[in-house]
């Protein structure tokens, strides 16, 4: 890790520092793992469902074909794990910019942050049950 | 609401020149993703939740106003996808700042040279859907009705 100080301007000095472990740290490192993942996985999912297929062909049926399948769905549960999370830490993160209440940033941080679990438990719960036979 | 209105002002005007439109882009394609996917998460969960209400909004969802939107949210995840790995390399390598121009207009070329045509193939694909359907004496800005997936109720 490197922290950095440009004195005299143009001229950019790199200098090492040890950083202390914490929680703040680790999401910054997770927002950095899981953007490079979903260059993978989100950008991949967006290219097979939306210009390999389309969605104007797409169908429940066409949804039960895929989850009969683990590996899609491990794809599709894996990539939920990483982009909710990503996406509410990047939501808090722009709010912080606004919000300078301590109470006010904890408060919206609890339920960000029920709302990241409750939404990736219930969508996990959705893909790990769906039973591609209930299909007509 | 004086704050919000210095806000949007300040992003435009203040003079950070590329790194500030990147900051820019990366915070408002990530909202826009963001208000899509909990949107687009919560719907496919009905999947299995409730069968019909998903099977009624993905016919929804081929009404060419969401198509545009669709063609949105590509476009935000190109962008922010491509622009986040920027971001990651320099906030690993803080010697290559010096190239945050060139490397924020790499980042919109390569984001262009992309997009541009998978807009115009998704483009087509919902020219195509409205054309076949107009052949059959129906419209794709009809809303489809929620009774007609009653086949799918558990």
């Amino acid at each position: 890790m490197a922290s950095i100080s440009s004195n005299p301007p143009g001229k950019i000095t790199v200098r090492r520092v040890k950083l202390e472990r914490s929680y703040e740290r680790y999401l910054w490192l997770f927002m950095r793992l899981s953007g490079v993942a979903m260059l993978i996985l989100a950008v991949g999912h967006m290219v097979i469902q939306h210009v390999l297929n389309s969605s104007t062909n797409l169908t429940i049926q066409f949804v039960a074909a895929q989850w009969d399948n683990w590996g899609w769905k491990a794809f599709d549960i894996l990539l939920l794990w990483m982009a909710i999370p990503h996406g509410i830490r990047g939501l808090f993160n722009i709010l912080s910019d606004y919000i300078h209440n301590n109470g006010a940033r904890r408060v919206i941080s609890v339920i960000l942050g029920l709302f990241v679990v409750a939404t990736v438990i219930w969508a996990t719960i959705a893909i790990v049950l769906f039973d591609p036979a209930i299909v007509p | 609401m004086t704050s919000l209105i210095l806000t949007v002002r300040e992003s435009i005007r203040y003079r950070g020149r590329s790194g500030q439109y990147s900051w820019l882009a990366h915070r408002i394609s990530g909202l826009a993703i963001l208000f899509f996917l909990v949107i687009h998460v919560w719907d496919t969960a009905n999947a299995h939740f409730w069968p019909q209400a998903y099977a009624w909004s993905i016919a929804l969802f081929k009404n060419p106003l969401f198509g545009i939107g669709e063609i949105g949210v590509m476009a935000a995840v190109l962008y922010h996808a491509f622009n986040g790995i920027r971001i990651t390399i320099l906030d690993f390598k803080p010697e290559w700042w010096r190239h945050q121009r060139a490397s924020s207009l790499i980042t919109w070329g390569l984001f262009l040279v992309i997009f541009v045509p998978i807009a115009i193939l998704m483009f087509s694909h919902m020219i195509g859907h409205c054309s076949e359907l107009a052949a059959a004496g129906d419209s794709c800005l009809r809303i489809p009705a929620f009774s007609d997936f009653a086949q799918y109720a558990r």
